[in-house]
């Protein structure tokens, strides 16, 4: 493959753009809407309380990130028409799942070896704990739970997670595997994950975004709210700010990584917002949380396009996005 | 219906170094079943896995050896396309079960070093290859399959020329730990379709691709084509298969190929030899041929490499690949009743069995209900 065809792909998907996002959730301490995601953080922000806004049923036995990541994905299908109280709108077999964690179940893992090493037997291991073993339990729990089965997919694919969750989901839906898909992004807190990743606070919250085929939210009477366009996947910030595109955006979402040495800023005059530093470390969600907060810009009236970017530059690689004002000229 | 060559092989598995090796072990029946290699034998009822032999001492468990068996998988793959060590312009999608899990619990639980950056396999996918678009898809026993729909999509939405395909898994200690739980009386092989199976047992392997939008100019260098991929979700229950959804993806997998059940010459069973798979799949496979039940060759390779997970996907493809170049069908071995669910079912049993065939149907099943089912051609 040459980088030629890359660049034409890319140019190729932003003149095109066929997909929209029809449909936000949110579970993260401070914010309940778009909107709040563009503000600082409340200070003292209550963690979420799954079982406050879905009742205790049905959480049993769920982790963390699959309990956040339930009421978010409640929230987005309701937004976006496809949830209603008698269940799905459309047809399940039409609808993805992608969900992007890294560290949903970490708690788990090691908690079982360290319990097994202290009792020197598995004996002592709960049955219960057997689907929060697997990554994939976020994905199959909400599949289950709500009967959509499209394409399952669980992206555990470091800093870029989200955005690669996004690039995916529009894949599927240009492909014919899909009509829409439910997007969604979480990182819990605990004690292990903060280990790992050396953070002082992971966002504990889960962000999520309804992608779908363009015209099929207006045929249910829901808005289009951004329209997603153009990827790309480089080496570091600045290679992927410059390969997302000939428009200037009018904001973006990242890393303040990549910057012009000449100006020191990245993108001179363009505002950033930097969700990590606010929200707490997000890893795999942050690219779902820059959609999120993204639809939150169009909403308040910012103009297009946005770029969200993740993943810095010492990672193992950089993605982006362009999103689109949801009136922008296709 | 597209028509996408494999023009690179790469595999690593507890029975073999690659597919050549895989492939003469499968055909002579020999497993790779070993006493626990990596894990404190004293703590488990269970004493036999399917583990692939890296490791520095017995009983000795490094960090990484995940990661380690994927770069030899694609090394090889890379190798045998002709591409070389840069890789910096192919996407490259892994599947996998359990990720680098396994090196996470050391880091934990022993205090062995490890770092958020290796959870993925990107990391080193860039260090060894350059390559810097890099998925890892972490979708339980199917993952490899799923990988592969995604490069299908990619090639034919003309995203790029050539995809790398890989799944990979070694077994970690708190699945391990969980099926001990859960085993009381923990089988000592994995037998698919016995009637007198016990369950699964896991194994460890990797696997690896190079698959291209178009055919090279040297049609002696084409493996084999893939004709179609279907994916989808029971949405039925977290751990039990339901063969409704596996029916679907069937049917699916050879509406994209463009075929009909009866066209197909050898179905690679998914076969983990718990009872809940084989029946499902079973029931599903009646459902689908219907009168042609009997029509494929039908095999598996789990009971000589264990249950490979993310990796099972895509060694199951290779294996089809190379039986039909060699028109050679490798068994499946301890299989001395056939449970009632495969009545009329062609299945190789005991010693390899000699069929020329042109249509493949690869079956791998996960966690969660998630299916998919692949179709290739022979790469005559």
């Amino acid at each position: 493959m040459s980088t030629a065809t890359t660049e034409a792909a890319a140019v190729r998907t932003a003149g095109g753009t066929v997909t929209a996002v029809t449909g936000v959730g949110l579970a993260v301490p401070g914010a309940r809407t778009p909107q709040e995601l563009l503000a600082a953080r409340p200070d003292g922000a209550a963690a979420v309380d799954p079982a406050a806004r879905l009742g205790k049923k049905g959480l049993r036995y769920k982790d963390r990130a699959t309990q956040l990541a339930l009421c978010c994905a409640d929230e987005a299908l309701r937004d976006a028409g496809l949830l209603g109280d008698d269940g799905l709108t459309v047809p399940g077999e039409s609808v993805a799942v992608l969900i992007a964690s890294n560290y949903g179940n970490v708690d788990t893992v090691c908690a079982i070896v360290e319990m097994i090493a202290a009792e020197g037997t598995a004996g002592g291991l709960s049955p219960m704990d057997v689907p929060n073993a697997s990554s994939n339990v976020i994905a199959s729990t909400l599949a289950v739970k709500y009967g959509l089965r499209g394409p399952n997919l669980m992206l555990c694919n470091g800093p870029t997670s989200g955005l690669d969750a996004v690039r995916w989901a529009a894949t599927l839906i240009r492909s014919g595997r899909a009509d829409r898909a439910l997007v969604l992004g979480v990182e819990p807190d605990n004690r292990a994950v903060r280990r790992l990743t050396g953070a002082d606070r992971l966002v504990d919250g889960a962000a999520a975004v309804v992608v779908e085929r363009l015209g099929c939210g207006p045929a249910r009477g829901v808005a289009e709210r951004a329209l997603v366009g153009a990827t790309a996947r480089t080496a570091g910030v600045r290679a992927c700010l410059d390969r997302l595109g000939a428009d200037a955006p009018a904001v973006w979402f990242g890393p303040g990584d990549g910057t012009d040495p000449a100006d020191g800023t990245p993108l001179p005059g363009v505002p950033r917002y930097d969700l990590t530093g606010e929200w707490g470390e997000s890893s795999a969600a942050l690219g779902v949380l820059q959609c999120a907060g993204a639809v939150g810009w169009f909403a308040a009236g910012g103009g297009g396009p946005v770029y969200a970017v993740a993943g810095r530059d010492g990672d193992d690689a950089t993605a982006g996005l362009v999103l689109r004002a949801p009136d922008a000229v296709r | 219906m597209s028509r996408l060559p494999v023009t690179g092989v790469g595999a690593v598995a507890s029975i073999g170094r690659d597919p050549g090796e895989i492939f003469a072990a499968l055909c002579a029946g020999r497993d790779g079943r070993h006493p626990l290699r990596g894990f404190n034998r004293d703590w488990y009822n269970a004493d036999c896995l399917y583990e692939v032999d890296d490791r520095p001492a017995p009983q000795t468990d490094t960090v990484g050896r995940a990661t380690a068996l994927l770069l030899d998988a694609v090394g090889q793959a890379a190798r045998d396309a002709g591409l070389g060590d840069d890789l910096s312009d192919v996407p490259i999608l892994v599947g996998t079960g359990l990720r680098e899990l396994r090196s996470l619990e050391l880091w934990w639980r022993d205090g062995r070093p490890f770092g958020a950056e290796r959870m993925h396999f990107g990391t080193a996918l860039r260090e060894r290859f350059g390559a810097l678009d890099t998925h890892t898809i972490s979708n339980a026993c199917s993952a490899s399959l799923y990988a592969l729909a995604l490069a299908v999509n990619l090639l034919e939405l003309q995203e790029a020329d050539m995809v790398i395909v890989a799944g990979v898994d070694v077994i970690t200690e708190s699945m391990f730990g969980l099926s001990d739980r859960l085993q009381f009386d923990p089988p000592d092989r994995l037998r698919p379709f016995d009637r007198d199976r016990k369950g699964t047992v896991m194994g460890e392997g990797a696997g690896a691709i190079v698959l291209r939008r178009k055919a090279p100019a040297d049609r002696g260098a084409v493996h084999g084509w893939v004709r179609g991929v279907a994916v989808n979700c029971d949405a039925f229950h977290a751990t039990a298969p339901d063969p409704h959804g596996i029916a679907a993806a069937v049917r699916q997998a050879h509406d994209q190929a463009g075929v009909k059940a009866e066209d197909i010459g050898l179905v690679m069973l998914h076969g983990t030899g718990t009872q809940l798979n084989d029946a499902a799949e079973a029931t599903a496979l009646s459902d689908v041929y219907g009168p042609h039940i009997g029509s494929p060759l039908m095999t598996g390779m789990k009971s000589m490499t264990g249950h490979t997970s993310g990796a099972s996907g895509v060694l199951g493809l290779l294996v089809a690949l190379r039986a039909m170049g060699q028109g050679v069908v490798p068994p499946i071995t301890g299989l001395d009743n056939p449970a009632a669910e495969v009545a009329g079912f062609r299945i190789v049993r005991d010693t390899p069995v000699e069929e020329q065939v042109d249509l493949a149907q690869i079956d791998a099943f996960g966690f969660g209900g998630i299916n998919a089912v692949a179709v290739v051609e022979a790469g005559r």
